[in-house]
């Protein structure tokens, strides 16, 4: 019995095939094969295309009662996350920040699901939304100050002209170093949680490897603690979601807003 | 657990492709609708509370305008009121006065009359009196006197009576 096995056995990504298309200087052979992983996260997509569109296109009572879901979450995204950021731009960044919140949600809660994988568990999957963030970055501070602006105002005004290449330096690594802790700090919470329920869970056979009586006597407080840790895991994706679009929507603002 | 940290090129590019995708799908399929129909009711909202406010604003005006001509009514009936009573006053002292007039007139006239009336009386008594007096002078007498004595002698009585009487006052 090796729990390392059996981590890796739940959490790392194996692809169904490969299909490499190019071979890059630094990333080696990218493989375009599709895995477990990826076929949960179109499972996420399709499951937020189908219930959102039901909801915002749909007449039934059904589908009110899903707006009466929906609408304050997205209300609460674009009230108390985008406009105090953004201001007038809200409205054009919305769309993106809504997405992205619903997105990280899905796949969160999906992950809690027995048999599918945790999608925002993957350092490769937080990666991508990272480097989705920085793109989102460059492009909004190109599109609202302009491509000279936008790269004078990365340093701070006031700044003395000879510190000015130093701290641009600084800032550039500022700016990739925000988009990485975006990344760790979602593909950290949500591995710890299926780290510490499968822990839990096996510690029923640590001890049965010893003791079968042991074994039997750890089951109650094993599950029980599993599942606190599961419960405690949906307030988490909920929190993740929240926490990964207020941090874009702030490092984007400031992208905006130089000043 | 070395696997789970290996960069995976094709994953990352999976990833950001289906987000982005759905990024577009959902801005049409849902989030336009949704957030359309958000708007939609806020800015129905905002219409109501801004006729409500209106609504509000005409009902001030209208309250004060009424208070206004409340406090205008009030101000004139105040000045009617006085007004009557002033005129009230004024005729209570003219009827008053017409009442003093007349009573005064009356009893002036009563007197007049009483004092008229007392002549009279006072008149018919002397002569009467002189009458009985002669009468029984000449019974005392037992003898007749001319008639013109008797007026002569009267006529001298009563004016020794009145000048007796002058002296007394």
């Amino acid at each position: 019995m090796n729990f390392e096995h059996i981590l890796a056995h739940h959490l790392v990504d194996r692809k169904f095939s490969h299909h490499i298309i190019a071979r890059l200087p630094f990333l080696g052979a990218v493989d375009l094969g599709l895995s477990p992983l990826i076929v949960t996260m179109w499972i996420a997509c399709a499951i937020s295309v189908l219930a959102l569109t039901f909801a915002a296109r749909s007449q039934s009572a059904a589908a009110r009662r899903a707006r009466a879901i929906f609408e304050p979450a997205a209300l609460f995204v674009r009230d108390d996350i985008l406009e105090p950021i953004f201001g007038r731009h809200a409205s054009f960044y919305l769309p993106y920040f809504l997405t992205l919140f619903f997105f990280l949600l899905t796949c969160n809660l999906l992950g809690l699901v027995p048999t599918m994988s945790g999608v925002t568990a993957n350092p490769n999957v937080t990666a991508a939304m990272a480097l989705c963030t920085f793109g989102l970055i460059q492009f909004a501070g190109i599109k609202e100050q302009g491509l000279v602006s936008y790269v004078v105002h990365i340093v701070p005004g006031g700044v003395p002209w000879w510190l000015w290449p130093l701290l641009f330096v600084i800032e550039v690594f500022g700016m990739f170093a925000k988009c990485i802790s975006l990344c760790i700090r979602l593909f950290a919470n949500m591995l710890a949680g299926h780290v510490v329920s499968l822990a839990f869970l096996c510690m029923i056979f640590i001890f049965a490897a010893m003791n079968k009586a042991a074994g039997l006597g750890m089951t109650v407080p094993a599950v029980g603690l599993a599942l606190f840790i599961y419960v405690m895991d949906v307030l988490v994706s909920f929190l993740q979601a929240y926490i990964f679009t207020f941090l874009t929507a702030l490092f984007v603002g400031g992208a905006v807003h130089p000043h | 657990m070395g696997e789970l940290l290996t960069p995976d090129a094709g994953l990352i590019f999976w990833t950001i492709v289906t987000f982005l995708c759905l990024v577009a799908v959902l801005k049409f399929a849902a989030w336009g609708p949704l957030l359309h129909a958000v708007e939609a009711r806020e800015a129905r909202i905002q219409a109501d509370r801004d006729a409500a406010e209106r609504a509000r604003a005409e009902a001030e005006r209208i309250q004060k305008e009424l208070e206004a001509r409340m406090a205008g009514v009030q101000a004139e009936s105040k000045e009617l009121l006085a007004a009557a009573t002033k005129d009230g006053e004024a005729l209570r002292a003219k009827l008053k006065a017409e009442a003093e007039a007349d009573a005064q007139a009356v009893k002036d006239k009563t007197f007049a009359e009483l004092a008229v009336e007392k002549n009279k009386l006072v008149a018919e008594l002397r002569k009467e009196v002189a009458t009985l007096s002669v009468l029984a002078a000449e019974k005392l007498m037992r003898n007749s006197v001319d008639e013109d004595v008797q007026k002569s002698v009267l006529a001298g009585f009563f004016k020794d009576l009145d000048a007796a009487k002058a002296n007394r006052n």
